[in-house]
């Protein structure tokens, strides 16, 4: 006759908690990355626009484009002509009013300019500083009427880009130590359940290495399975959630901007949790020297 | 076999468990350890079987001076000495083979050398029937001859046993004090430890009586 699996149950509530704390943590991470994709999406709107003076020669344009070019922090420098910032903005304003938009006149009024976009390794936190120190070196030079970068929703962005930084490293911090410390527990009771083994095999003359291989082995698969598991069930949820972003809400055009955590995360997060059962398990046993102490408890 | 000499053992707030311990049990003697509880009985077993130290004195076991073992020896130690709980400590989702051959597996016998050894035990303790049960289907007294066959399978020098009978009834504890007997017979040094005064006085062996941490009586 088999003995009852009292241990199965344990096992498997063992292997939930773990799983579900590891889904925490990946999803934590979906959302961090995604949440930096989408303001990284926002940041590339962030440009400038340096109106030009009527009288600007074509070698005065050439030569702001080339200082701007060469200060390393633009990505593009787009010349747009006056007929060109006519059409643009008699789209704009064509149904809004059409008179306006047919007077000729208007050509006059509407300056040239250069459109520019600011490099991609100049981070969201210092874009707002290098946009004041272009404006300030451009508005000395010939051929520049004024300068404008959106300085209010610029600083807005950047501000709201360090908050949600600052927060999800937070948020973090607080779910790694919530869920170690659930992991950590859930792994104690699984070792406890089993001290009478341990108590039996330090009796007969087992080695420290002898008692805790075994439960470094588990603890190390347990976290091996249920980080795997996580990464699956996330890459499901994340998965149906896209779908439901493209398809429901396609109007909000985020679809196409998120992305499942990258592979290296994916590995950091299985060779992570590996690495956190066997810890977890190693914590446990490390001291289990107390064998006749515990055998008449 | 056993060697305490002048042993003392204090424990933090100045309990003195044990006070001045000086006795010696030979090759092949069986002795049984009487006293009242918190007499000193289980840490005399503690240290005898290196899970606790002496304070002070000197203390050789089955040829390991216990008073100066360093961890790393203490499990090979343990390997030399056989030990019996009141309460078996046998492994419940491991067969009755599993469990008495246990000690064998860990010292890394060869398996065909293990599957010898158990059936012999087994013989010997009456239980070669049942090598295939689990323990919560056999009986108590069948449970604690499975705890003694795990106790003496690897030929200890030093079996000791803390109250062996406690959970039995009278015919099944002189069913099992026989087999330490008869374990004693053989050459290993049996150290019983008992609260049943009667039984005591039918086996006439010798017998050291403990009290409040001192050795009050000794047939010897």
């Amino acid at each position: 006759m088999k003995p009852p699996q009292k241990n199965l149950a344990l096992k498997l509530s063992t292997l939930v908690v773990v799983t579900a704390c590891f889904i925490v943590m990946g999803t934590s991470l979906l959302i961090s990355q995604n949440f930096k994709n989408i303001l990284t999406m926002w940041g590339e709107d962030v440009q400038m626009t340096v109106y030009l003076s009527q009288d600007i020669s074509e070698q005065g344009r050439k030569s702001l484009e080339d200082f701007l070019k060469n200060t390393g922090k633009v990505n593009t420098v787009t010349y747009i002509n006056q007929e060109r910032a006519l059409g643009d903005f008699r789209t704009q304003l064509a149904s809004y009013a059409p008179d306006i938009s047919r007077d000729d006149e208007l050509l006059k009024l509407i300056p040239s300019s250069l459109q520019v976009t600011l490099a991609s390794n100049v981070q969201t936190k210092d874009q707002m500083q290098v946009l004041q120190s272009l404006a300030a070196d451009l508005k000395g030079k010939e051929g520049v009427d004024e300068v404008s970068f959106g300085q209010d929703w610029v600083e807005k962005y950047g501000a709201l880009v360090s908050a949600m930084e600052i927060t999800m490293e937070l948020l973090g911090v607080v779910i790694l130590a919530a869920s170690l410390f659930v992991m950590s527990n859930a792994i104690r009771a699984s070792v406890q359940n089993r001290k009478d083994e341990i108590v039996v095999l330090e009796m007969i003359g087992a080695t420290s290495s002898m008692i805790r291989t075994p439960f470094l082995k588990e603890g190390a698969l347990l976290g091996f399975i249920s980080s795997t598991l996580a990464v699956i069930l996330c890459f499901v949820s994340y998965t149906g959630f896209r779908n439901l972003l493209v398809s429901k809400l396609s109007f909000l055009q985020l679809g196409q901007h998120l992305a499942f955590i990258t592979p290296t995360s994916i590995a950091l997060l299985i060779i992570g949790g590996t690495a956190v059962g066997a810890f977890g398990s190693y914590l446990c046993v490390r001291k289990i020297n107390d064998g006749w102490a515990a055998s008449q408890g | 076999m056993i060697e305490f000499s002048h042993v003392y053992k204090t424990y933090p707030g100045a309990i003195h468990a044990l006070k001045n311990i000086d006795l010696t049990i030979d090759k092949g003697e069986f002795v049984f350890l009487t006293g009242p509880s918190g007499a000193g009985k289980t840490t005399l077993f503690k240290m005898i079987s290196a899970y606790d130290v002496a304070t002070s004195g000197g203390l050789k076991v089955a040829g390991y001076n216990l008073a100066e073992i360093k961890d790393g020896q203490i499990p090979f130690f343990r390997r030399k000495i056989g030990v019996v709980f009141q309460d078996f400590k046998l492994l419940k989702d491991r067969t009755i083979f599993e469990n008495v051959a246990l000690p064998l597996r860990i010292r890394g016998d060869k398996e065909h050398a293990i599957q010898r050894r158990v059936y012999e035990v087994l013989e010997q303790v009456g239980l070669a029937h049942k090598h295939d049960q689990y323990p919560e289907f056999i009986s108590g007294g069948e449970q604690q001859r499975t705890a003694i066959a795990r106790a003496i399978i690897h030929q200890p020098g030093v079996l000791i046993a803390d109250e062996p009978t406690g959970n039995l009834d009278p015919r099944l504890s002189e069913e099992i004090m026989d087999l330490l007997e008869r374990v004693c017979a053989q050459g290993t040094t049996v150290f019983v430890a008992t609260h049943d005064h009667e039984m005591v006085k039918r086996r006439k062996k010798r017998t050291l009586e403990l009290r409040e941490g001192m050795i009050v009586g000794d047939t010897k």
